[in-house]
């Protein structure tokens, strides 16, 4: 079985209700170890109640979706915790760093949650930061960091706890060109270095460029799905 | 994520929040502070009433009567309190006489607050007046059968007299008699200005030769206990309805048990209205912190959603901000304490000019109080959030 197993997930709001909304409409899709997926599509096209789903922050309102063969479609909010904190690093569009935490105790947060011991952390927490570019800035809060800075801490908060899947939901949205290239190549860099697979949600054709699969979303179903090569960005 | 993370954890968001746990802090430590002071202010008066009660003796009955063209009563109505037997531990006429005394230059009559009070008592005065011999002796039973010319000094009134020389065996002038200070009775009330203490006392059979006459129309019985003080009072009333035609006299039956309890009634409702206020200054304390902790709770929905998104389960999250709570309404409870403890003493210091001490029921069930509301507000906001799938909560804004 793949490392992502999705069989016919539908994300309903409001159901039976005048204004149902159906954010996904049977997706069904498996994603291997180690693939760097891009799903696109203009908002409002499920993409990013997708990228939830697959992350384990919401629940499917019906369907089964195995992550490493396990049925997270099912799984209490205890396991979701276990299972977001070891299998999955999250980078959000709005980098959500804890504003009271400097940069390496927010990078130290999933380690804390897993029982990590103090001195460890640290020294994973700062090897991730310095991967990231950020080692002259660990004790920096995140209102001392531009948005660039502070997305590649979130990222070195993904990384930290060596989990096997990335997940970017629209990581560049609010960053320049430059600095959203940067975050880009770092994602690369930890694809092809490391094996980690990366998921990366975003509306824009030239960031969805930088994967080797594409699936495109519309209206709450994948319309397309196929390696970068064979489709046109 | 062990205890040790948790609180770290919790502190760290106390220092970084400083304003929101300064203003959380706030509303505990003023509704505290206000009932600890409020309550103990309350408190410390009611017994420095009691206390005042207290010295003037408990279980006293004062009796008088009084008869007009009609034989002379006193000696019956002495005869019958001393009747009373168990009920009464002892009697004594309450009757005075006019000073000065004089001890070789110094007249009591230059006294700053008046000359002290001359009484003429039983051998049981001391008993009847709450009265503790210092130095020398008591009246005695001797002296008051043959009329001795002998006085037990109040501590005002000897120290006026003899400052620091020992009174015991010296001889005073009463009415230009001469008497014998047999004792000295210890201070009861050495910070009033009119004391109790402002008094000297001889045996009662001298009336004649000090007041030139033999009536006593009043008596001061100490009962044995409160209920024998209702039963003596009842007892002497019913005796003296016999005795006295009201249409050429009066008598009047009176205990102090009446006045303490009267006072006790007042001091109860006080305590009732103040500490009903401070109860409402602690709900209105209460109900800051339920502001603060509620305005926060969109902060925090975000920051949990946060925390749960990278894997913190609500175990962990109910355990950081329990702890949260908790320190921050604790610290601010007993910062409040501080505040109460000084605030009473001051306020003892301002309006009773005595050191009254925090009732420590009261204190700690404020504190309770608070530090409850603390954690309550402060937890429900947490476990609502915590609920919630990470995606709602990240939502928040």
């Amino acid at each position: 079985m793949s490392l992502i197993q999705l069989e016919q997930i539908y994300k309903i709001y409001n159901e039976g209700k005048e204004n149902e909304v159906r954010a996904l409409n049977g997706v069904t899709l498996s994603i291997g170890q180690g693939e760097f997926v891009s799903i696109i599509g203009a908002s409002g096209s499920g993409k990013s109640t997708l990228m939830n789903v697959l992350g384990c922050l919401d629940l499917p309102t019906r369907g089964s979706y195995h992550l490493n063969g396990k049925l997270a479609s099912r799984m209490n909010d205890d396991e979701l915790s276990h299972i977001r904190n070891v299998e999955i690093g999250f980078i959000f569009q709005g980098y959500n760093l804890i504003p009271a935490l400097d940069a390496l105790e927010n990078v130290e947060l999933p380690l804390i949650y897993q029982g990590v011991g103090a001195e460890k952390r640290a020294r994973i927490a700062r090897e991730a930061l310095e991967r990231v570019g950020l080692g002259d800035r660990v004790h920096n809060y995140p209102s001392q960091m531009s948005g660039g800075q502070q997305q590649r801490g979130a990222i070195a908060r993904a990384i930290s706890t060596g989990a096997p899947i990335l997940m970017a939901d629209e990581p560049t949205g609010a960053l320049d060109s430059k600095t959203g290239e940067q975050v880009l190549g770092i994602l690369r860099q930890l694809h092809k270095e490391q094996g980690t697979t990366v998921l990366l949600i975003t509306h824009d054709n030239k960031v969805a460029a930088a994967a080797e699969r594409v699936i495109r979303i519309a209206d709450g179903q994948i319309v397309v799905d196929c390696p970068r090569e064979e489709i046109a960005l | 994520m062990n205890l040790k993370q948790s609180f770290r954890m919790a502190f760290k968001s106390i220092r970084s929040n400083r304003v929101r746990s300064l203003l959380t802090m706030l509303g505990i430590i003023i509704g505290v502070a206000a009932v600890i002071i409020m309550v103990s202010v309350v408190r410390g008066s009611n017994q420095q009433l009691r206390a005042y009660y207290e010295r003037l003796g408990n279980n006293r009955i004062t009796v008088s009567a009084q008869q007009w063209g009609g034989r002379d009563i006193s000696q019956t109505l002495y005869d019958y309190c001393l009747s009373l037997g168990p009920l009464v531990l002892g009697v004594t006429p309450d009757a005075t006489t006019e000073g000065p005394i004089i001890y070789r230059d110094k007249n009591t009559e230059d006294m700053e607050n008046g000359s002290p009070t001359i009484k003429l008592g039983s051998a049981q005065f001391s008993l009847c007046n709450n009265f503790q011999i210092e130095k020398g002796r008591d009246l005695c039973q001797m002296d008051v059968q043959s009329g001795q010319q002998v006085v037990v000094l109040g501590e005002r009134a000897a120290r006026y007299l003899f400052n620091y020389q020992n009174p015991v065996g010296k001889t005073v002038l009463l009415h230009g008699h001469p008497f014998e200070v047999v004792g000295v009775y210890r201070a009861k009330d050495p910070d009033s200005e009119y004391s109790m203490d402002n008094m000297a006392v001889v045996p009662y059979t001298l009336n004649r030769l000090l007041n030139r006459q033999s009536t006593l129309d009043a008596f001061t019985v100490r009962a044995a206990s409160s209920a024998a003080t209702a039963e003596v009072s009842s007892r002497v009333s019913g005796f003296l309805k016999g005795q006295i035609d009201t249409e050429r006299g009066y008598f009047s039956v009176y205990s102090e048990n009446q006045d303490a309890k009267a006072s006790d009634d007042q001091n109860r409702m006080m305590s009732m209205v103040l500490g009903g206020i401070a109860s409402i200054s602690l709900l209105v304390g209460g109900i800051g912190i339920m502001n603060i902790m509620l305005v926060t709770v969109t902060e925090r929905t975000r920051e949990i959603g946060i925390r749960k998104a990278i894997g913190a389960r609500r175990k962990s999250i109910l355990a950081q901000f329990l702890i949260e709570a908790s320190v921050v309404c604790g610290i601010g409870g007993l910062l409040g304490i501080a505040l109460g403890v000084a605030g009473t003493l001051i306020a003892g210091q301002l309006i009773l000019r005595a050191v009254i001490l925090p009732d420590l029921p009261m204190s700690a069930g404020a504190f309770l109080f608070s530090v409850a509301m603390g954690v309550g507000f402060g937890m429900y906001p947490a476990a609502k959030a915590s609920k919630l799938q990470p995606v709602v909560a990240l939502r928040a804004d």
